[in-house]
């Protein structure tokens, strides 16, 4: 008798607690669920896209992009070049807070560049490590209370658009946090500050400032793509980020979901390394122009697209994103014969067993969608016109990463990497120079390296524009990669709320809304 | 005793320092760690600097002993993308493992016992028999599908369980918060259900299957037959004779049980975003963060060696044939 009426009672209290936990999110609430864990809100650390996602709407920054690529006004209302290019003064808004009720003001914002840029914080994010050298930042000065300058080595017109990913944050509130306590517990200069943060499982932001439709965010972190997608169809989460394709027909059928495919800025294609210990006759073939160009004509890419990503793409021309792409440049076509005639003509014919020389292709196995497929696809279209191809695929994390990094993948590899909205000097920067940490393929061809410094010397952005078409012309003809597609990013999104997924990884929920 | 207790730490040294030797490889396996600590874009004097002060530079058998005397100490570092030390990181997911492993143990045990009883009673029936398939098809099923489908039927279509997400118990109780402990209790064991089933269904048809047969061993000895011959009553044979004597086996494997499930939680803690050590360690070897990597493998370890040594110690003191 006993042991039923504990039974009774436990039975009382899970139906009790599942009338809790089972209800839809409250109106003045959105929740997202990312399949990435979120690891620091330390302006100085923020590196990951889900960081990022994350600290968007906690802080500030001087300039945003666009969901069509522009760089526009944020906290900065307007900006100015100064005559050698060297140097940006912003005019910063005026009568804006942080959270803890401190002016934030151009000295705050001359504090948020020199603390990222200070050696002795050991800083690894995306504001030390890759937005100040790419902008060649030397300092940053607060004139007045409204007025910032931003001080570079070197004339860049790319400046404005690479701060959008400096986070601005109150000085007097951070120089009294510790470092750990700088990655758990940010002062928000932006709409929403941080309410609960339960690491690995959610992190639930308050809106204490305009602008937001919602009064709470909650980030929910499901690394399990099933499980997004389940939390989705039963409508306690409203957007999803990366559902997998397998399950994007059960999405749409729901009832409850619709699924929002783009086609992101993440530039994936196949590398053909020409670094010298590469040296077997296939590694020795891919040095020359010519036979990477025919190469470029045997993958079908569109049907790569079609059946292996469930997605319809158009074949990307270079490393920039449309729509700064060079527009006279056509996608190659899958003309299987026209890639056998170019490898005829540049010496490599078939021999008696129909080959023309032997390739490694390597490739991650689930870092991208449908990785491994589509590198071993690839090598397939290879192998069907005599470039008898052997398929290698590697765990990403502790295998392929360090060998791309050390330029060893290879002698052709399969990699993505992420790009921008923007500009297509953005793109085009993983290629800045011979020796730079991206140029994983070790091209070196001075018609697209030495216009580096043309571009510095233009004068006018159609003059910038022009040597960057003329670039893109020479990376299309002669360049290192083997061009696929841009990556599709695939969302899930409820029918209660009203957001649209942009191309560049970015969530942005202060248009969000409840549908009407 | 005294001698077995020495000779049984020693292996567990031994075994706890092959484990931070594997640990250390780790890091070194994939080529120059200086890597992993500086962005990607640095210049070579940020990367030889970086070396120097990580101390890379040094002979591999330095670098080691360093990393012995750290971890020692619970210093492994400060973790790559969490930016806090690692023991701190593992410190915040620790407690939501334990209690699903816990809970799963739980499930294991509390269920086994009369499944396993009434298998080994109805021998030969239906009633056995469907037992045994159940316990079969428990060991067959990967618990990551038995997850997914649990999800898709009891979260998805009936909706009687949360799909995903986790309230903290433990963590109030370790911090003396016993009223918030108490209050999220119904949900903490909500949230805890489904999960804790998927990690534990393997154990619990293995135990039954074990506590089935070790029933039907007991049940032929004369003891059983002579308590019957006595006149006592089905019941009291049954639980106060052959089960005592049966579950021996049985309680032996117990013990050893929660290291098995620890490991069995890394999967479903994924599937069902179980904020956990399992998901932690799967999350940061994705993201090459060597130092959480480390810690998480050496603190699991050690978990598993310690318990495991205390289950033989135990083990020992009951049936001192063991100490020979």
């Amino acid at each position: 008798m006993r042991l039923f009426r504990l039974a009774l009672m436990a039975s009382a209290a899970i139906a009790g607690a599942s009338s809790l936990a089972l209800a839809a999110p409250a109106d003045d609430t959105i929740v997202v669920g990312f399949g990435a864990d979120i690891s620091t809100l330390d302006p100085g650390e923020i590196g990951s896209r889900s960081d990022a996602n994350v600290a968007a709407h906690i802080f500030t920054t001087l300039t945003r992009i666009s969901e069509s690529g522009e760089v526009t006004p944020n906290f900065a209302e307007s900006w100015s070049v100064s005559g050698d290019g060297k140097d940006i003064t912003f005019k910063l808004q005026a009568g804006r807070v942080c959270e803890d009720g401190e002016a934030l003001t151009a000295e705050d914002a001359a504090y948020s560049f020199t603390r990222a840029a200070d050696p002795a914080m050991e800083f690894t994010g995306n504001t030390p490590g890759f937005v100040f050298p790419s902008i060649g930042y030397t300092g940053a000065e607060a004139v007045d209370d409204t007025t910032l300058v931003v001080h570079m080595a070197n004339k860049n017109s790319l400046a404005p658009g690479f701060l959008n990913e400096v986070y601005i944050h109150c000085k007097d509130s951070y120089e009294k946090l510790s470092k750990d306590d700088a990655t758990a517990h940010p002062v928000a200069s932006g709409s929403y500050k941080l309410k609960s943060w339960t690491a690995g499982s959610e992190l639930v932001l308050e809106k204490w400032q305009d602008p937001g439709n919602f009064t709470n965010i909650v980030f929910r972190i499901i690394p399990e793509a099933s499980t997004r997608t389940a939390e989705l169809m039963a409508g306690n989460v409203d957007i999803i980020t990366n559902a997998a394709p397998d399950q994007l027909d059960a999405i749409d059928a729901s009832g409850s979901a619709k699924v929002q495919k783009v086609q992101g800025t993440r530039r994936m294609y196949v590398g053909f390394n020409q670094k010298a210990k590469f040296d077997t006759p296939g590694a020795m073939a891919i040095k020359k122009a010519d036979v990477r160009r025919a190469l470029q004509y045997a993958v079908d890419v569109p049907t790569i697209c079609q059946q292996l990503l469930n997605f319809t793409c158009e074949r990307a021309t270079g490393l920039a994103n449309p729509p700064h792409d060079n527009k006279d440049l056509k996608p190659y076509a899958y003309d299987p014969a026209m890639a056998e005639k170019l490898l005829d003509e540049a010496g490599y014919p078939r021999d008696a067993n129909g080959v023309r020389f032997e390739m490694t292709l390597q490739g991650p196995r689930g870092r991208y969608l449908n990785d491994a497929n589509v590198t071993t696809a690839v090598g397939q279209y290879l192998s069907d016109i005599g470039v008898k191809t052997t398929v290698e695929l590697y765990e990403w994390s502790s295998v392929y990463v360090p060998m791309i990094r050390a330029h060893d993948a290879g002698p052709m590899f399969f990699l993505g990497s992420g790009g921008g909205l923007w500009n297509a000097q953005y793109d085009m920067s993983d290629l800045a120079t011979v020796d730079s940490g991206p140029n994983y393929t070790e091209w070196n061809d001075p018609r697209w390296f030495d216009r580096w410094a043309d571009i510095t010397k233009a004068t006018s952005v159609e003059e910038e524009d022009k040597i960057v078409n003329e670039m893109l012309k020479v990376f299309y003809d002669d360049g290192p990669w083997l061009l696929m597609y841009f990556q599709p990013d695939f969302y899930g999104v409820s029918n209660r709320v009203s957001w649209t997924a942009r191309r560049d990884e970015v969530i942005e929920l202060n248009e969000a809304s409840l549908a009407k | 005793m005294w001698t077995y207790i020495a000779r049984r730490l020693i292996q567990t040294v031994i075994v706890i320092l092959g484990v931070t030797l594997i640990s250390f490889s780790a890091l070194h396996i994939g080529g120059d760690p200086t890597f992993l600590f500086v962005p990607e874009r640095a210049s070579d004097e940020q990367i030889v600097e970086a070396r120097r002060r990580l101390g890379f530079d040094r002979p591999l058998y330095e670098q080691y002993a360093s990393f012995v005397i750290n971890a020692a100490q619970g210093d492994f570092g400060r973790s790559l993308t969490h930016r806090r030390p690692a023991i701190e990181v593992i410190g915040d997911v620790l407690p939501a493992t334990i209690e699903l492993t816990l809970f799963s143990m739980i499930i294991a045990t509390v269920f086994a016992v009369p499944l396993g009883v009434l298998a080994a009673l109805k021998r030969g029936t239906t009633t056995d028999g469907s037992i045994m398939i159940l316990g079969m098809l428990g060991q067959s099923v990967p618990s990551f599908w038995l997850g997914i489908m649990m999800i898709m039927l009891f979260g998805l279509d009936l909706k009687w369980f949360p799909i995903s997400g986790h309230v903290p118990l433990l963590d109030p109780l370790l911090a003396g918060d016993f009223a918030t402990a108490f209050t999220n209790l119904p949900q903490s064991l909500y949230y805890l259900t489904m999960p804790s089933v998927a990690v534990g269904v393997y154990s619990l048809s293995r135990n039954a299957r074990l506590v089935r047969s070790s029933m039907l061993e007991v049940l032929s000895l004369d003891y059983v037959r002579t308590a019957r011959a006595k006149g006592l009553g089905e019941f009291a044979v049954v639980v106060h004779h052959a089960l005592r004597n049966a579950w021996l086996p049985f309680v032996t494997m117990i013990g050893l049980e929660f290291g098995f499930l620890l490991g069995g939680v890394v999967v479903v803690e994924m599937v069902f975003s179980w904020p956990g050590i399992g998901r932690l360690l799967f999350d940061a070897i994705n993201k090459r963060d060597i130092p959480l990597v480390q810690a998480s493998v050496i603190v699991m370890s050690v978990m598993f060696v310690a318990i495991n040594l205390i289950v033989d110690l135990i083990y020992a003191r009951i049936d001192p044939r063991v100490r020979l």
